[in-house]
C-alpha cells in the first residue's frame, strides 16, 4: 500500500514516524468500524440470548399462537404480528400514493421557488419526535377520530366489519394514522430524489411527443423509478414496523386480533415490548418479550437489507446516488 | 379536425384531448393537495403544541423542578428534564462523533471498496434497527446489575447517532475536492497527516452539520431511554451515573396522566423538545445546503 | 490479502473488549449484590421503585423524612409493581414496592429478598358514565361479567336489578385495565377469582392477567386518564384517586351482602379476617360473610428489599420510620389506614433481618 508515496524521497529519519502515524490512524479508524460491526453482532446475540428460553419452549409455534397469558405461562405472538402488519400496511396503503404524489409535486409540479421550502416542511414531519406525535394522538387525534370519524365510518361503511363497532379514542385506527404521518416524509423525500433523477431528455422527449405532464409521469417517470419506489416503500414499512412509543400511546394495549374492527384496541410487536417489558411476572414472559424483539429485528433487518440491495442495484445501473 | 383551429395544438379540439388534459389537470391538483395535506398536518401538530404548551411556558417553568402532590399529580416545572436531555444527548454526542467520524474516514480513505460497501450496508442496518430493540439490548448489557443511569441512556442514543454521523461525514469527505488530497500527498504528507490536516478541516462544516442532524434525531428518542433512565427523581440531577429525567420520558409519562396540570406539563415539555429538535433540524439542513454549495464552488 | 493485516491489531483489541463486555452481561441472572450503581454506599439517598398504589403515601414520606435528623433523600419511581420487582431484582434500586406477592420465579431471581408489609389500602372500581349516578352498586359476579365482556351495556338488566331507580343510559361499557405489571391488577383479579369461578378458570390471578376485552393503559394514572376520556369506561385503582380526580366509584357487595364504602374503617375491618399465604403475605380480598362491615377489595402493599444490602442501616431506619407511628400517621387522611399492630410487629421483625 505504498503506492501513494511521493516521488520525492522522504527524509529517512521521518520514514518510521510517517509509517507509525499512518498505522495509528488506520488502526484507529478500522477499530471504529469494527466497533460498529461488533455492536450489531452483540445486539443480535443479546436478543437471541434473552429469547432463548421462549424459543426453546414454544419454537416457531410462537408465531401462530394467540395466547398471551402470564397466569398459565403461555405466550404467543400472532395477534401482535397481525397488529404490526395491519397497522403498517394500512399506513403504507395511504402513505405511499400520498408520498408519490408529494414527490411529484416537489420535483415536477411545484413552482421552482416553492420546491425547497415545501420540501423542507414535509421533511420536518419526520423530525417531530414520536412521543410528541403520540401525545397529539392521545389528546387531539384520538378524541377527534372517536367523535367524528369512527361514527361516520360505522354509519357509511359499517357493513364491512373492519369499519364497524363502538367508537373509541384508542385503537388500531389512530395508530394507523400516526404511522402514516411518520411514513410519508420518508417515502416522499426518496420519491422526490428519484423523480429528480429521471434523465431530463426522457421527460422532455415524452412532452415533445404531446403527452400531458401527468401522462409523462405515468408512462415515463414512474416506470423509470419503480424499483426505487419499491425500495422507498420498504424503508417506510421498516419505519412503521419499528415504531413503539407513539403506537403504545394510542393503540390501547390489548392482545386481540386487529381484523375484527379497526376501532378496537390491539397491540403491535414494538408497542407490546414497550408496555410489558418492565415487570414480567415470569422469566418465560420476559423471554417471550425478547422473542418479540427478535421477530421485530428480523422483519426490520430483512426489509432494510432488501431495500438497500435494490437501491444498490439502481445506483449501479444509473450511476446516481439516491 | 379543422386545420384552421385557432389553438396552437392541432389536438386540442378533440374531446379525447380535452379529457386527457382534464385528467392531467386533475392529477396535478391531487398532487398539490397531497403536498398541502402534509403541510396541513404538520401545521396542526405544531399548532396543537403551541396552543396548549405556550400558556404554560414561563421562566419559572423552565427553571423549576416538578413537584408531585399527595395524589401523584405533577405540577411545577421541567428544569430537570431539560438538563437531563442536554446531558444525556451531550454525552451521546461525545461518544458518537469521534466514532462516526473515524468510521467515515475508514470508509473514505483506507477501506478497500468491498469492505467499505459492507460497512455502509451494516451502518444502514444499524440505522434501521428499531430503537426499542436498542433499548432492550442496552438494558441487558448495561442496566442489569448496574442500575439505571444516564450513561446507559447515552450509549443507547449513540448507537442511534453513529450511523447518521458516519454516513453524512462519509458523503462530505467524498465531496472534498480531489486536488486538495492529491496536492497534500504530492507534498510528502502521509495519508494520516493529509486526513488530519487537510481533509478534516475542509469537512468540518459537514461534520458539524451531521452532528446537529444526529442530535436532532437522538434528542427526541424515547424508547432507548425507557429502558435505561426511566426511574428518576423530581430533583435536579447532574450525575450521569444515576438515572436522569429527560424531556421525552417526561412527555411520555405525563401524556398518560389524568390531571390537567400533568397534561399541560406534557405539552409544554413537547414544545421545548420540538423547538430544540425542529430548530436543530432546520439549522442542520440549511448548513448542509450551504456547505455543499461552498465545496462545489471550490472545485 | 495484505490489506487485511491492518485489521489484526484492532480485531485483537475488540476481542478483548467483547470478552469483558460479554462477561458482565452474562452475569445478569446472577446479579452481584454489590454491583448496583445506585447503592454505592451513598447513605444520604435511597432509591426505590414500584407500586403506584402506594406512591401517594411514599410521596408524603419523601417530604417528611428529609426533614428528620436522618435527612435521607428518598427517590421513588411509580413504575408499577412489576417494574419495581424488576428494578430490585436487578439491584438498580435500593428498595422495590409491590402490592402483589413475588411469584416463585421472581423470588428466585431476586435472590434473598424479603417482602415487608408497609401500608394498607383499598382498590376501588371507578367509572365514567354520563347520565349515571355515583355509587352504583355492583356484585362481584356482575363485576366479573363486565370485565369478561358478558355484560356490555350500562343498562344491562343485571346492573339495573342491583340499582333500582337509578337512571342507567344505554352506553357501551369499556373495561379499562392495567397493561403493565400491576399489583393493583393482582388484587383486583384475586378478588374476582375468589368470587367468580368462571373468572378463576378463564383469567385467573396475576399482575399481568389477560383481560378478555377492553383497553389497556399503563400505571394507575394511565387507566384513570383513559377512563376519564371514555364515556362508559370502568376501571380499578387505589382509593386516593377518587378524591384527587373527583371520580365516580362503585359500591361492591361484600360476602355479607352489604355495600360498604372504602373508608378507613371498612378497610381495617377486612384486616381482621386476613388469610396468610405460604410466603407470608396476607390476603385480604373477599372477607367472609361474618365480617359484615369489611370492604371486599382491601390489600396490604409490600416493600421488597434484599436481605443483604450495602445501605442496610439506612434502609432499616427508613422502613422502621415508615411502619412506625410517625410514618403511618400520614396514611389515614389519604386513604391508607394505619397498619394493625400485629402486622407492624411482623414488619419490624422482617426489617431487622436486613443486614
Amino acid at each position: 500500500m505504498s503506492t501513494e508515496a511521493p516521488t520525492t524521497p522522504a527524509p529517512h529519519h521521518l520514514g518510521r514516524r510517517l509509517r507509525i502515524g499512518d498505522l495509528g490512524l488506520r488502526t484507529l479508524t478500522a477499530a471504529a468500524a469494527l466497533l460498529a460491526i461488533l455492536t450489531i453482532g452483540l445486539l443480535v446475540w443479546e436478543v437471541l440470548r434473552g429469547a432463548h428460553e421462549s424459543i426453546s419452549t414454544f419454537g416457531l409455534g410462537f408465531l401462530t399462537s394467540t395466547d398471551w397469558n402470564a397466569v398459565t405461562n403461555v405466550f404467543g405472538a400472532r395477534y401482535l404480528l397481525e397488529g404490526t402488519l395491519v397497522t403498517s400496511f394500512f399506513a403504507l396503503v395511504i402513505a405511499v400514493p400520498l408520498s408519490i404524489a408529494i414527490g411529484l409535486f416537489l420535483s415536477e409540479l411545484a413552482p421552482k421557488a416553492l420546491r425547497a421550502p415545501v420540501g423542507m416542511l414535509v421533511e420536518l414531519l419526520a423530525a417531530i419526535p414520536s412521543v410528541v406525535l403520540g401525545l397529539w394522538g392521545i389528546i387531539v387525534l384520538g378524541p377527534f377520530i372517536s367523535t367524528h370519524i369512527e361514527p361516520w365510518l360505522d354509519d357509511h361503511l359499517g357493513f364491512i366489519p373492519l369499519f364497524s363497532g363502538y367508537a373509541s379514542n384508542v385503537g388500531v385506527l389512530p395508530a394507523c394514522l400516526i404511522l402514516t404521518i411518520m411514513v410519508v416524509p420518508i417515502v416522499s423525500s426518496i420519491s422526490r430524489e428519484l423523480f429528480n433523477s429521471v434523465p431530463a431528455d426522457l421527460k422532455q422527449g415524452a412532452l415533445a411527443l404531446g403527452a400531458t405532464r401527468w401522462e409523462m409521469v405515468r408512462q415515463v417517470a414512474i416506470p423509470q423509478v419503480s424499483a426505487g419506489l419499491v425500495a422507498a416503500t420498504m424503508l417506510g414499512f421498516a419505519r412503521a414496523v419499528g415504531e413503539a412509543i407513539a403506537v403504545a400511546q394510542v393503540i390501547g394495549a390489548h392482545n386481540a386480533s386487529p381484523f375484527g374492527s379497526l376501532f378496537k384496541p390491539a397491540g403491535t410487536l414494538a408497542s407490546w415490548i414497550a408496555t410489558q417489558f418492565s415487570g414480567s411476572a415470569t422469566s418465560l414472559q420476559r423471554s417471550s418479550l425478547y422473542y418479540l424483539a427478535l421477530i421485530l429485528l428480523t422483519i426490520s433487518l430483512v426489509t432494510n437489507v432488501a431495500a438497500q440491495l435494490i437501491v444498490r442495484r439502481i445506483q449501479k445501473r444509473m450511476g446516481v446516488r439516491v | 379536425m379543422s386545420a384552421a383551429a385557432s389553438s396552437t395544438s392541432p389536438f386540442e379540439a378533440t374531446p379525447r384531448a380535452r379529457r386527457r388534459k382534464l385528467v392531467g389537470r386533475l392529477m396535478e391538483a391531487v398532487c398539490t393537495l397531497a403536498a398541502l395535506l402534509a403541510v396541513v398536518v404538520l401545521a396542526l401538530v405544531i399548532y396543537a403544541v403551541l396552543r396548549r404548551g405556550l400558556p404554560v411556558l414561563s421562566w419559572s417553568f423552565l427553571t423549576e423542578v416538578p413537584t408531585v402532590d399527595a395524589f401523584g399529580n405533577t405540577s411545577g416545572g421541567i428544569a430537570n428534564s431539560i438538563v437531563g436531555t442536554l446531558i444525556i444527548t451531550g454525552i451521546a454526542t461525545l461518544i458518537s462523533v469521534p466514532i462516526g467520524v473515524l468510521i467515515a474516514i475508514f470508509n473514505a480513505e483506507f477501506a478497500p471498496a468491498r469492505v467499505a460497501n459492507g460497512i455502509r450496508l451494516l451502518l444502514n442496518v444499524l440505522a434501521g434497527v428499531p430503537t426499542i430493540v436498542i433499548g432492550v439490548f442496552i438494558f441487558g448489557l448495561l442496566v442489569v446489575g448496574h442500575g439505571y443511569s444516564a450513561y446507559a441512556a447515552s450509549v443507547a442514543l449513540s448507537i442511534v447517532m453513529v450511523p447518521i454521523i458516519a454516513r453524512s461525514v462519509e458523503e462530505v469527505l467524498a465531496t472534498v475536492p480531489g486536488h486538495l488530497r492529491e496536492g497534500s500527498l504530492a507534498l510528502g504528507a502521509t495519508r494520516a497527516k493529509t486526513v488530519v490536516s487537510v481533509i478534516l478541516p475542509t469537512a468540518t462544516g459537514g461534520i458539524v452539520t451531521a452532528t446537529i442532524l444526529a442530535v436532532a434525531r437522538a434528542a427526541g428518542e424515547t424508547a432507548p431511554i425507557l429502558f435505561t433512565s426511566s426511574i428518576f427523581a423530581n430533583a435536579m440531577s447532574t450525575d450521569p451515573s444515576k438515572a436522569m429525567a429527560s424531556l421525552p420520558m417526561t412527555i411520555y409519562l405525563d401524556s398518560q396522566q389524568p390531571s390537567v396540570t400533568a397534561q399541560q406539563q406534557a405539552w409544554a415539555a413537547a414544545l421545548v423538545l420540538m423547538a430544540l429538535v425542529l430548530l436543530a433540524s432546520i439549522a442542520g439542513r440549511l448548513l448542509s445546503l450551504r456547505s455543499r454549495r461552498r465545496i462545489e464552488q471550490s472545485r | 490479502m495484505p490489506k487485511l493485516k491492518w485489521l489484526i491489531v484492532p480485531l485483537a483489541v475488540a476481542a478483548v473488549a467483547a470478552g469483558c463486555g460479554g462477561s458482565s452481561s452474562s452475569s445478569s441472572s446472577s446479579s452481584s449484590t454489590g454491583g448496583a450503581g445506585t447503592s454505592s454506599a451513598d447513605n444520604s439517598v435511597l432509591v426505590g421503585a414500584g407500586s403506584t398504589f402506594v406512591a401517594p403515601l411514599v410521596a408524603q414520606w419523601e417530604a417528611a423524612y428529609l426533614k428528620t435528623p436522618a435527612a435521607v433523600t428518598i427517590t421513588y419511581g411509580a413504575v408499577g409493581s412489576g417494574g419495581g420487582v424488576d428494578a430490585i431484582t436487578a439491584r438498580s434500586v435500593d428498595f422495590g414496592a409491590s402490592d402483589a406477592p413475588l411469584t416463585s420465579d421472581q423470588a428466585t431471581a431476586c435472590k434473598g429478598c424479603v417482602q415487608i408489609p408497609w401500608a394498607l389500602g383499598a382498590t376501588t372500581v371507578d367509572y365514567n358514565v354520563q347520565g349515571a349516578p355515583n355509587n352504583l352498586k355492583l356484585t362481584g359476579k356482575v363485576l366479573a361479567d363486565i370485565f369478561l365482556g358478558k355484560i356490555t351495556s350500562w343498562n344491562d338488566p343485571a346492573i339495573k336489578a342491583l340499582n333500582p331507580g337509578a337512571s342507567l343510559p344505554a352506553t357501551h361499557i369499556t373495561p379499562i385495565y392495567r397493561s403493565d405489571g400491576s399489583g393493583t391488577s393482582f388484587v383486583f383479579t384475586d378478588y374476582l377469582s375468589s368470587v367468580d369461578p368462571e373468572w378463576a378458570s378463564k383469567v385467573g390471578t396475576s399482575t399481568q392477567p389477560t383481560f378478555p376485552t377492553g383497553t389497556g393503559a399503563e400505571h394507575s394514572s394511565g387507566v384513570i386518564a383513559a377512563m376519564q376520556a371514555t364515556n362508559g369506561g370502568i376501571t380499578y385503582a387505589e382509593t386516593s384517586y377518587i378524591a384527587a380526580d373527583s371520580l365516580d366509584y362503585a359500591l361492591i357487595q361484600n360476602a355479607a351482602g352489604q355495600y360498604p364504602k372504602p373508608t378507613n374503617g371498612a378497610v381495617l375491618a377486612a384486616t381482621t379476617t386476613g388469610t396468610k399465604r405460604p410466603d407470608g403475605t396476607i390476603k385480604l380480598v373477599n372477607p367472609p360473610a361474618a365480617n359484615a362491615k369489611a370492604y371486599p377489595l382491601a390489600s396490604y402493599t409490600y416493600v421488597i428489599v434484599p436481605k443483604s444490602s450495602p445501605k442496610a442501616a439506612t434502609l432499616r431506619a427508613f422502613l422502621n420510620y415508615a411502619v412506625g407511628p410517625t410514618g403511618q400517621a400520614f396514611g389515614p387522611p389519604i386513604g391508607y389506614p394505619a397498619l394493625p399492630s400485629s402486622v407492624v410487629a411482623q414488619a419490624k421483625t422482617l426489617i431487622a433481618e436486613i443486614k
